[in-house]
């Protein structure tokens, strides 16, 4: 007999993005010592066998979609090689696709060399996002120690409700009814565009990264005590500082970058929750460049500073997506949310920073650990900042052509001349 | 499959030893060594992992036992105690229809036994029916709901034949569109007990309808003149509005809500 699972409310809409971006998550760790390749085959059977979305393939009949859970092997996921190039092997097996009707939604490799290893993992986003992704990795890599080091079985990952609505469970009842009722959309639009060129047949996926430095992360942090900013607001100023000088706008136009953000805070607790999407945005609007780029910071901290003292934050229009999902037939209720629903031309996801032992694999932290959301389609961009051991990477997932990695690389050189200038 | 079955034992030393009980470790053992041979068909070797694996997934065997038990009397009873039961009622009833029949001489009214029987019957293997549905996907619950409304109207069309027999033709047909209201109630009972999507629409739709057919009933049984009588269609609008402002008045408090800032 077929086994099913229930399609969620973020399952659907990250289907939807489809048109947006290839809704892969990209995870990159780079270990100092080669991991026990059994025991890795072993805890990603029992990962797959626990969160069992992630063998199961998504089912669009229009009417009533859901996932259908399938048989697979270790084979079809995870794959070890050594090869010559080893960054190459990471940029290919990274900016690979899986599409929803698979058989599997998330792929693992390792790549060998040198008594070194990196493991790469994609995975499909309508599974779960980065936030959750992160506790993912987390219960696999104490899962694999305690499997090497003390033989428990690695049968500890969480379970439970995938569902959209655990996102009111730490309010009162009265704030959850008034959650409940947020039908308002407050999807503005925003016509200004990251300057890629326009779509070809010809372009590839590519992933573009930029570092800093332990020291700009202090520096910043201590500029940020001194304005009153957080350091994602620092970053989005720059973001934004960076794309008015790329791209040429005007500086009295108003810009808007959405900003992604975690419903899990809304949350009591996220244990005995299932795998799943907890993320929305927060669209962060300036009215104008500002004359230097403090001016900006200040411009970005009075918009986020709105969404912050907002209770609610992120949870405008869930009802009204949960309405269109449950009352219409799939096929009609796609159609009218992408009437309203306007994705973002210009975003930012901060994933935050990775704990390296969270990430150890029996004790051996990884060297370098990097995060990034789905390469998006033009003219749709992403920029992903995550911070592992005090170095910030930023990360751009686009699917373009040469002269588009110039732009980006333009793009990021303009971001650190502008950090420069705040740390300065 | 040694660990699996010392599992098994374990987790049901209290249970007592007997048939049953070896009937459920056996469907218990089934079930672990079909998802053991699925997860050792994904590659995994290690036999310790599987078993902890298993374990994990097939806890609490002794309270499962209890359901277990339940559902297979349930079972027994749809197997063997319907069928036997229905036709025994059957039996009966042709008998009470025969009785009846020769001892009143009324053959041309005693057949309502048997419409009747009859009705009450397929109304109950109905019910089972809609009782399965109730606990399956909710794709399923609009099949539940035509059956519930069949067994309304089946009601109905009993009633009506019973009046038939007693009132003169013309006073009986107001029955159908009684029959049109239970059927309406019904669905709506359904509707907000099992908390349909859609259910206040439902009731948006059907109460105009209700109070129409009362309408007709009553001007066809001249409580009131046709005439007179049509504000009755009015009550259905009037529970309506009353509905909506009941939903205005309890969901007040929500759009009323202030947040309190934190500067």
């Amino acid at each position: 007999m077929k086994r099913r699972l229930e399609a969620e409310l973020w399952d659907k809409m990250h289907y939807l993005f489809r048109d947006f971006n290839d809704r892969m998550v990209h995870v990159e760790l780079n270990y100092d010592f080669v991991p026990d390749i059994e025991a890795l085959k072993t805890v990603i059977i029992c990962a797959f066998e626990k969160v069992p979305v992630l063998h199961s393939r998504f089912v669009d009949n229009k009417l009533w979609t859901h996932w259908e859970i399938m048989p697979y092997t270790i084979d079809d996921v995870f794959t070890v090689s050594y090869p010559d190039d080893v960054k190459t092997a990471v940029d290919e097996f990274l900016t690979q696709y899986i599409a929803p009707t698979e058989s599997i939604q998330m792929k693992i490799a390792l790549f060998i060399k040198d008594g070194k290893s990196t493991l790469c993992m994609i995975e499909n986003h309508m599974c779960m996002d980065g936030g959750d992704l992160k506790y993912f990795l987390q219960e696999f890599c104490e899962n694999y120690s305690k499997y090497v080091s003390d033989g428990i079985s690695p049968v500890n990952f969480r379970t439970g409700s995938r569902s959209y609505d655990d996102v009111y469970s730490g309010f009162s009842k009265t704030e959850a009814g008034v959650a409940r009722r947020l039908f308002k959309n407050i999807n503005a639009r925003d016509d200004h565009r990251f300057p890629l060129t326009a779509d070809n047949i010809r372009d590839r996926s590519f992933i573009a990264r930029k570092q800093f430095s332990a020291e700009t992360l202090d520096k910043l942090k201590t500029k940020g005590k001194e304005l009153g900013a957080t350091i994602n607001e620092l970053l989005l100023a720059s973001y934004f500082y960076s794309v008015y000088e790329l791209a040429g706008y005007p500086e009295s136009d108003t810009v808007m970058i959405s900003n992604a953000i975690d419903l899990r805070r809304h949350m009591e607790s996220v244990d005995n929750k299932g795998f799943t999407n907890h993320t929305s945005w927060m669209q962060c609007a300036i009215p104008e460049r500002g004359k230097d780029i403090f001016e900006t910071v200040k411009y970005v901290i009075a918009s986020s500073n709105k969404f912050k003292k907002d209770k609610f934050m992120g949870l405008y229009g869930l009802p009204l997506l949960n309405f269109g999902y449950n009352f219409l037939p799939h096929g009609v209720s796609e159609e009218i949310i992408k009437i309203g629903y306007s994705n973002p031309l210009m975003a930012m996801s901060n994933i935050g920073i990775l704990n390296g032992q969270h990430f150890a694999l029996c004790g051996n932290e990884p060297a370098d650990a990097f995060m990034s959301g789905a390469v998006k389609y033009k003219p749709f961009v992403l920029l992903t900042a995550t911070t592992y051991k005090k170095v910030i990477t930023l990360s751009m997932c686009v699917r373009g052509n040469d002269e588009d990695r110039q732009v980006v690389s333009k793009f990021f050189d303009l971001m650190e001349k502008n950090i420069n200038t705040i740390i300065k | 499959m040694n660990r699996i079955i010392e599992h098994i034992e374990n987790s049901c030393k209290n249970l007592a030893d007997n048939q049953e009980t070896f009937r459920y470790k056996k469907m218990i053992l089934d079930k672990m060594t079909e998802r053991a041979d699925q997860i050792a068909g994904a590659g995994l070797k290690d036999e310790k992992v599987i078993s902890d694996m298993l374990a994990d997934e097939f806890r609490d065997l002794e309270a499962g036992y209890e359901k277990h038990k339940k559902l297979r009397r349930r079972k027994k009873l749809l197997k063997v105690g319907l069928p036997v039961g229905s036709l025994v009622f059957l039996i009966l009833l042709l008998v009470a229809f025969f009785a009846v029949s020769s001892a009143t001489g009324a053959w041309n009214k005693s057949w309502l036994i048997i419409v009747g029987g009859v009705f009450a019957l397929v109304i109950m293997w109905l019910s089972i029916a809609i009782a399965k549905l109730c606990t399956m996907r909710r794709v399923f619950h609009p099949i539940a709901r035509v059956l519930i409304a069949g067994c309304a109207l089946m009601f109905a069309v009993f009633m009506f034949l019973c009046f038939l027999m007693l009132m003169p033709e013309l006073l009986v047909w107001p029955i159908l569109p009684a029959g049109v209201i239970i059927a309406l109630l019904a669905d709506l009972a359904f509707a907000f007990v099992t908390k349909q999507k859609l259910r206040t629409i439902s009731l948006f739709v059907y109460m105009p309808i209700v109070s129409t057919m009362l309408y007709i009933i009553f001007s066809a049984y001249n409580i009131v003149t046709w005439s007179a009588g049509w504000p009755i269609i009015f009550i259905g609008l009037a529970i309506d509005v009353a509905y909506i402002i009941y939903i205005i008045m309890s969901n007040m408090k929500y759009f009323t809500y202030k947040q309190e800032v934190e500067e």
